[in-house]
């Protein structure tokens, strides 16, 4: 059983609001404030200094970015608070604002993923724990994108796979899991992509995601 | 016969023609005198600054000085023609003086005032003369010649003629008789002078106002064109909101619950293995049909209005160069926000023509412009492909020739052999 959270959520729609509570809550983890716009979510996180928010990109008066500007000034404010960001549609130029800086604790899902409660479970781990979350539609249109085609098409289907799971957030452990391969053969795998795309090795889950995804966006 | 022309001054149409003769005629008076030098003045003062906006200062002023007078010769003549279309707003003081000095309808309310300052002269000579001069002076004559008979000092009444020199000299009783029946003869036909000015009246500005007119009957169209493409933009805006508030917020809540259903069964055992399998797999599937029917409800909505739009059309093309599979650059240059409909028509050709050049430009980079001057959006892809792009009749690039025409957009497709690829669509800023 992982640790508890102290968690504020924040999401206009009310049977949205009502049933994460509800998963949250009976999981064990502490939902301190469960808010309907920014303003009250940035009043609530002053308050509780959660492990995590989980904030709707779209929220009143004007239904367009709130929630992304308020995970903004919440990442710059309170550092220690991860915020795992979720909306209906995945805006690559949010990904941005939300990647630029120190993308430590941050998270960007599909509102879709909470469909799958364990694994939006685990991504609000990841968050609350510093780390970070990309849909895979994120990390799909990141790929798609970036300026380093030729160095990717060198890479083996297998490891393409690998490295989207590093782009998602995911620990050696987890991608281990996902692709049913053990721990041994993800890290030959990492090893063989960075050594491919000219990345420095590095030991830790965060800082390769880190790298990898600087690599993508640069 | 008789009866007409002997009722004329009894008659109310008598009283409301000569109602709109008394209240337009200083309106015409002073349009003219006013307006007319000026507009002169800024004619002459054109090659400075301040020429331009006096002049459209003055076009407007004579727009609502003949929409003034449309609507009294409708109250008091019945004369209903088209009120004058209304002119929209453009930004800036220069877009200002563009919309009034291009105005045809203001240049008519121009004209329309000065060829009716001979017709308002016209009418207060009729009235001034045989209203009051010819007409109820000489009913009181009688009346002063009876009066004054036999008293010394007595001064003949004399009638004289508008420049002075004098027509009758009246001393005797049947002289006044005589001044009598010229006062009523005079009144009797002043109501038929005052009708034939107003006819002329009439005639002018039916000729000047009259719709039926080519170019006015086109600016209504388009001014119907544009009212109906922002309220279809407002419409599939207000679309997409109620889809993302209602039935998707909705269908995630339900993915989600169905999600918890099925990993809190996990450990329980819910009848035989077969009767097992079965819940579970139909647990499953309406779990998976949801977050099905979620994906394709997004592309839906998103198709609908792109809701990033809300943020505005450098935003939204931000992202779309961002996840376009060839890197593009975006510079976007645009001084004011386009209406909502062409923001959303430039959004979804940048889409096609991105698509477009992944597609088939082999190209390594694409350039996004988007560039607003002089009223018109100019969206520009550049590629570095090898070119020979061509505009074939059911391609995707006739599809978007077809789909800007609604705004009267233009298409310029420039692709020698060999590239580079640049595909310019040029928009008007309101629809």
């Amino acid at each position: 059983m992982p640790v508890p959270l102290r968690v504020v959520i924040a999401e206009d729609a009310a049977i949205m609001r009502d049933g994460l509570t509800h998963i949250l809550t009976h999981r064990g983890h502490h939902v301190m404030a469960a808010v309907a716009d920014a303003t009250a979510l940035l009043a609530a996180v002053d308050a509780h200094r959660p492990d995590v928010a989980v904030i709707d990109v779209r929220m009143p008066p004007t239904h367009t970015d709130e929630g992304l500007h308020a995970a903004l000034s919440i990442h710059r404010s309170h550092p220690q608070t991860g915020v795992l960001v979720f909306s209906q549609y995945i805006e690559t130029r949010y990904v941005a604002e939300l990647l630029t800086g120190t993308p430590e604790g941050v998270g960007y899902l599909l509102k879709d993923r909470v469909a799958n409660v364990s694994e939006f479970l685990a991504a609000m781990h990841r968050v609350a724990s510093g780390g970070t979350a990309l849909d895979p539609e994120v990390v799909r249109q990141l790929i798609g994108a970036s300026r380093h085609a030729g160095e990717l098409a060198a890479l083996t289907p297998r490891e393409r796979q690998v490295l989207a799971l590093i782009a998602e957030g995911r620990s050696n452990a987890a991608i281990g899991e996902t692709l049913v391969i053990t721990p041994g053969v993800v890290t030959k795998h990492i090893a063989s992509i960075f050594a491919k795309l000219g990345l420095p090795p590095s030991d830790s889950d965060n800082r390769r995601v880190l790298a990898t995804l600087r690599y993508l966006q640069s | 016969m008789l009866g007409p022309l002997l009722g004329g001054p009894f008659q109310r149409q008598a009283w409301a023609e000569l109602a709109w003769l008394a209240a337009t005629v200083p309106l015409t008076a002073a349009g003219f005198a006013v307006l007319v030098p000026l507009l002169l003045a800024g004619a002459g003062l054109a090659v400075m600054a301040v020429g331009v906006p006096l002049a459209a200062a003055v076009v407007l002023a004579a727009r609502r000085l003949a929409g003034l007078h449309l609507r009294l010769a409708s109250a008091l003549l019945g004369e209903n023609l088209p009120p004058l279309p209304s002119a929209r707003p453009a930004g800036g003081l220069l877009g200002w003086a563009r919309l009034a000095l291009g105005d045809p309808a203001g240049w008519r309310s121009v004209a329309y005032l000065v060829l009716r300052a001979p017709l308002a002269v016209a009418g207060t000579w009729v009235v001034v003369a045989l209203w009051v001069y010819y007409g109820l002076l000489n009913l009181l004559a009688p009346l002063q010649v009876l009066y004054h008979q036999g008293q010394p000092g007595f001064r003949p009444f004399v009638l004289r003629a508008p420049d002075n020199a004098a027509l009758l000299t009246v001393r005797t009783a049947p002289g006044t008789l005589a001044l009598l029946a010229i006062g009523m003869i005079s009144l009797l036909a002043a109501p038929q002078a005052v009708r034939a000015v107003v006819a002329a009246d009439r005639l002018l500005a039916r000729a000047v106002f009259a719709p039926g007119r080519l170019s006015e009957r086109v600016r209504q169209l388009e001014q119907a064109r544009a009212r109906a493409l922002d309220k279809s933009a407002a419409t599939l805006r207000r679309i997409e909101r109620d889809l993302h508030d209602g039935p998707q917020v909705r269908l995630a809540a339900l993915a989600m619950i169905l999600g918890e259903v099925s990993e809190s069964l996990h450990d329980v055992r819910l009848g035989d293995d077969n009767e097992d399998a079965r819940i579970r797999g139909l647990i499953d599937s309406a779990h998976h049909n949801a977050t099905e029917t979620l994906t394709e409800l997004r592309d839906l909505s998103r198709g609908i209005h792109p809701p990033v739009l809300n943020r505005g059309l450098e935003t939204a093309l931000a992202s779309l160069a961002a996840a376009s599979p060839v890197p593009a650059t975006l510079t976007v240059t645009l001084p004011a926000r386009p209406s909502p409909a062409i923001e959303s028509i430039a959004y979804f050709c940048a889409a096609e023509l991105l698509a477009n050049v992944a597609k088939h430009g082999r190209a390594s980079h694409a350039a996004l412009t988007v560039t607003g001057r002089h009223g018109r959006v100019v969206l520009t892809v550049t590629d570095d492909g090898r070119g020979t792009a061509r505009q074939v009749p059911g391609g995707g690039l006739a599809g978007l020739a077809e789909r800007i025409s609604t705004v009267d957009g233009r298409l310029t497709l420039a692709s020698p052999e060999g590239g580079p690829t640049a595909v310019s669509i040029d928009l008007p800023e309101q629809p």
